[in-house]
């Protein structure tokens, strides 16, 4: 039984694997989980399930739910505000575009180290806030981006309209590639979300991963195990906010526009009901979350004005009869199967 | 697991029955999309049942080659984001190229600019400023009118009628601006006299707070900027003090469920623009045509929205009649600029150089208490396009409106 | 920049102080629920939106706007024990998030039902006749209705104090409130208390919505934006002090109040940047206690 860990934390490894179910020997193929391979299989077939739009913008929301996740589920911390990090990366991206005139991969790039920046500021000032009252702050951050892009800055950031006049986006490297037409940017948008879904499975699958695990847990305990949990949280902040980022900045390409309401908290509403309804606890379950959600809003509101209370009573049933979400639930059933068999 | 495996089930059986979906007919289509949840439902709604009634006409007449034309409708939310993703799926997965709608002015920006880039012609129902300066990119046609134009039409009439010192309060985003901007132009052209301004952020409910100011200054005219939630907040409180009694308030866009949700708040001392109201059948008569299929099926009379959706969509599938094409987007652009019509109101059209609709703008007086129903309004006067719609060349460079330095900006 | 008069920073005092008191009732009711239940109410702004509608209907059917007022707040606390009885209780046992998660797919649901019983158009409350017009004291005026709301909340904080320090059940209260389990302990059916606590919270959001109902647009998403404002303050004045969520309101509809005056285009800003630095400086609020989450 190797594990490339700090033996250290090895009784704290024990106990979470039962509660985490992140069996790496078992569950491992290549260097990601199953489950992650699985994910990106189907998500490789997807626009040829469903509309290409939509099913980039899962992509795009998906990437999103993930790094939320990152800090919810696998950090502990309760963020209510992390449209913040998705709207400043669209509108960082999106000026870049506009403004500067950069590459397609360049404004990716400066949406992720922008919003790095606006996290660790953010960080600086509230990551040692406990439980509500980071959760309150991150909201109050993100309220005042929104209102600052719409009114004082609207200048710059085209206030209520939004983000114009940007240019018809191509790729030049490593191939041309046209992306305005659906199914090209739906291959590029899979590219980069894949590589980033498979870049935070790396992260949580390493010792710092576990850290943010057992800080998870309990807290104070980690602290005296000897970690210094604020430089911990912060970091996962940090990255949090840049993977998020990174989904704003792709939003913004596959719009083609900079959108207001990327920083809007209805926004940052939204991706915690969805990474709840796939599984706080577990790694791809935040996906399945907004693919479950989005198609199911997308198809009901075509149906009825009234789409938001059926999703709304699907969400109350959810929080009454499936807390594991969708696939922690199906994990659990899994594994009680195994036991069983 | 019992649970979980019906609740599985239940998912996956609605989700084949959705993706079902509706088999798409092989006429003419429009795919619009519009507000429907969000707080201009109510108007978003309208835009739609115009819509239907005018496709429903168009069958009843032998629809558009010989084919059934369908309005496809989705909800925007509000929201550009998703009502681009709407139009995407319409014009790239449906091979839809003709598509109309959202409510938002900011939006049906946005959306123009989607829609050159993808070359589908693009019908606005709202107040848009797509027609000036770099905006205007020849796909898009507006039913709405361009912003300054119900402004001017109000700031005559009251310059004319109601006093000379005014006042501005402006919900703070593009249209407010718009609005502030075509009163001060017009002031100075008639003498009027400016006395401030102030700027709400959009959403506002309590407008309470500025009026110690507006007491202070004591101007003959308030003018409202608002709309929707904000502009029935601010009667109603301006109401509750008795504002009305000691000042005119002017709005230079207003609506029939403004003044319902207003009750005896919308008086007499309130003025306000819209671009059509149902009463002018008395004048119009082919409009009775229109309000009476609409009040068969909703009840109520129709309103301006109603009316835009109804006349893009008369105006689109009649160009398509006379073009012989249902997709080809050229053509059509082509026919629709030199198409004249006439259907609930005098005869209009489309101006080539900019797509703007030749509309009039009607000044409508509040009746309070006296209101019956839905007659809210009291239409006082009928101002023509000539005296509001700029020439080409000046809306070609947002001129003078989009000059104006406004101030605190 | 007009010259600033002492009549017109008075005016603008007695608006603030006005908008101040219905948010002190959204703030403590808030406070309320969460001081005795642990619960964040995503849903707080929802049961405000009902309480303007209860009110439309009460007046409606009634035509007395005091009557109608009061049904308004019973009728909507009412609603708001069944929604706990039922969907609240059950979660208790489980991660705090659960709660708030179910209140925020509360805040989503009624909305909609509301739109298709009532319809898209917002709902007229006329004013009650004697409370039209203003009082001139000098110069100064100040509006009838608004002295009608800050007399109102002054009456209720009087009574929710009496009620809360002199009466039994109030006593019970404050005892679920500081320690649940041992009053569980002590014989008290916990359980009966947080519903009524929740059912008191919920009424003073119903109250404020009432009151407001006369001043504003009544819609069914009126509560949206109000649920995000009363969260300001409470955090502002301290999660969990009733004392704090006072404070906190009349302070936000000062803030408002003055900030509209100087720069509207900053006023929904100015509440976020407020409560951002009192967080910065003072991290459980202004009478907040210490360790409380």
């Amino acid at each position: 039984m190797e594990k490339k860990v700090d033996y250290s934390l090895r009784v704290e490894m024990t106990k979470m694997e039962k509660l985490t179910d992140i069996k790496r020997e078992k569950g491992k193929v290549g260097f990601v989980d199953k489950s992650v391979w699985i994910t990106l299989l189907i998500l490789l077939v997807l626009p040829f399930l469903i509309s290409k739009p939509l099913a980039t913008e899962i992509l795009i929301y998906g990437l999103f739910a993930l790094a939320f996740n990152q800090l919810l589920g696998h950090t502990g911390v309760l963020s209510f505000g992390h449209a913040a990090y998705f709207g400043v990366g669209a509108y960082a991206g999106g000026m870049a575009l506009r403004y500067f005139h950069v590459s397609v991969w360049t404004s990716l790039v400066v949406a992720m180290v922008v919003t790095a920046l606006v996290a660790a500021c953010i960080g600086v000032l509230a990551i040692k806030k406990k439980g509500v009252y980071f959760a309150m702050i991150s909201l109050a951050f993100a309220q005042m981006f929104y209102f600052m892009a719409l009114s004082p800055f609207r200048k710059w950031t085209g206030g209520e309209d939004g983000l114009k006049f940007i240019p018809i986006l191509k790729l030049e490297f490593p191939f041309h590639v046209d992306l305005t037409s659906a199914l090209p940017l739906y291959y590029f948008t899979y590219f980069v979300v894949g590589l980033a879904i498979i870049a935070l499975w790396r992260i949580l699958d390493s010792p710092f991963g576990r850290v943010l695990k057992a800080i998870r847990e309990n807290e104070v305990r980690t602290q005296a195990s000897g970690f210094n949990v604020t430089r911990a949280k912060f970091l996962s902040l940090v990255i949090s906010g840049s993977f998020s980022g990174l989904a704003g900045a792709l939003f913004t390409v596959y719009l083609g526009y900079g959108s207001l309401m990327t920083l809007f908290w209805m926004t940052s509403g939204s991706i915690l009901m969805m990474t709840l309804l796939g599984g706080m606890h577990t790694f791809i379950g935040p996906v399945v979350g907004v693919g479950v959600f989005m198609y199911l809003q997308n198809t009901i509101s075509v149906y009825t004005d009234r789409w938001q209370l059926f999703v709304g009573a699907l969400f109350v049933a959810l929080v009454l009869f499936f807390p594991d979400g969708l696939v922690g639930t199906i994990k659990m059933k899994y594994r009680e199967r195994k036991s069983r068999a | 697991m019992k649970r979980t495996y019906w609740f599985g089930v239940l998912l996956s059986l609605s989700i084949l029955v959705f993706s079902m979906g509706s088999a798409m007919a092989d006429g003419a289509r429009l795919g619009i999309v519009v507000p429907l949840t969000g707080p201009y439902g109510t108007y978003a709604e309208e835009m739609k049942r115009g819509c239907e009634i005018a496709a429903a006409e168009i069958n009843a007449t032998g629809g558009v080659l010989g084919k059934p034309v369908e309005i496809i409708t989705r909800d925007s939310e509000l929201n550009a984001g998703i009502a681009l993703r709407r139009f995407k799926e319409m014009v790239q997965e449906d091979g839809i190229k003709t598509i109309g709608g959202t409510l938002s002015g900011g939006i049906s920006t946005v959306v123009n600019e989607w829609a050159c880039k993808n070359k589908a012609l693009y019908m606005t129902f709202c107040h848009t400023s797509f027609p000036l300066g770099k905006e205007n990119c020849g796909y898009g046609f507006t039913t709405g009118i361009i912003p300054y134009m119900s402004g001017v039409a109000v700031a005559k009439y009251s310059f004319e009628n109601l006093g000379k010192t005014w006042m501005n309060i402006s919900a703070d985003y593009r249209w407010g601006h718009d609005e502030l901007a075509a009163w001060l132009v017009t002031s100075d052209k008639m003498g009027g006299k400016f006395l401030g301004n102030i700027y709400t952020p959009l959403g506002t409910r309590d407008f309470s707070a500025y009026i110690p100011q507006i007491m202070a200054k004591k101007p003959d005219i308030l003018v409202l900027s608002l709309f929707g939630t904000d502009l029935t907040s601010a009667i109603k409180q301006f109401a509750e003090m008795g504002l009305s009694k000691r000042l005119k308030i002017v709005c230079p866009k207003t609506a029939m469920a403004i003044a319902k949700e207003c009750g005896a708040a919308y008086d007499e001392n309130v003025y306000g623009a819209v671009t059509w109201y149902w009463t002018v059948q008395d004048y119009y008569p082919k409009a009775r045509k229109f309000v009476n299929a609409y009040m068969k099926l909703y009840k109520t009379p129709p309103d301006a929205d109603a009316d835009s959706g109804y006349v893009a969509t008369m105006a689109l599938f009649e160009a398509m009649r006379k073009a012989g094409t249902v997709d080809d987007v050229d053509k059509l652009i082509e026919t629709l600029e030199g198409q004249v019509w006439q259907y609930n109101k005098g005869p209009e059209g489309f101006r080539p150089c900019d797509h703007a609709r030749t509309s009039s703008v009607f000044v409508v007086q509040g009746k309070g208490a006296k209101a019956e129903g839905w007659d809210v309004f009291k239409v006082i006067s009928e101002v023509p396009y000539w005296q509001t719609l700029e020439s080409c060349e000046n809306n070609a460079k947002d001129y003078p409106y989009g000059q104006v330095k406004l101030p605190g900006k | 920049m007009f010259d600033l008069s002492w009549e017109i920073v008075a005016m603008q005092m007695i608006f603030g102080l006005a908008l101040g008191c219905v948010y002190v009732l959204m703030a403590g009711g808030l406070s309320i629920i969460f001081g005795l239940l642990d619960v964040v109410n995503f849903a707080h702004g929802t049961f405000y939106m009902l309480g303007a509608y209860a009110i439309f209907v009460a007046v409606s059917l009634c035509g007395n706007f005091w009557l109608g007022l009061v049904s308004a707040v019973v009728i909507v606390a009412l609603v708001g024990g069944v929604i706990e009885w039922l969907l609240l209780k059950p979660l208790y046992k489980r991660d705090p998030l659960y709660p708030l998660l179910l209140t925020f797919g509360v805040s989503i649901c009624i909305p909609d039902i509301i739109k298709i019983c009532f319809g898209l158009i917002g709902k007229v409350v006329p004013y009650p006749s004697g409370l039209m017009g203003a009082y001139m004291w000098g110069p100064v005026m100040i509006p009838k209705y608004r002295l009608f709301i800050i007399v109102l909340t002054l009456v209720v904080l009087i009574s929710l104090w009496l009620f809360l320090n002199k009466s039994n059940l109030g006593m019970i209260i404050r005892a679920s409130t500081r320690d649940s389990l041992m009053t569980q302990v002590l014989g008290i059916n916990v359980s009966r208390i947080w519903t009524i606590g929740f059912m008191i919270g919920i009424g003073l959001a119903a109250l404020a919505g009432a009151v407001a109902a006369p001043m504003v647009a009544s819609i069914p998403d009126m509560g949206v934006e109000m649920t995000i404002e009363c969260f300001v303050v409470v955090v502002i004045g301290g999660l969990g002090s009733l004392g704090g969520a006072i404070i906190g309101g009349l302070l936000i509809g000062q803030v408002i109040s003055f900030v509209a005056l100087f720069a509207p285009s900053w006023s929904n800003v100015a509440i976020f940047m407020v409560m951002a630095i009192i967080l910065i400086i003072r991290p459980r609020g202004l009478f907040g206690e210490e360790g409380r989450l």
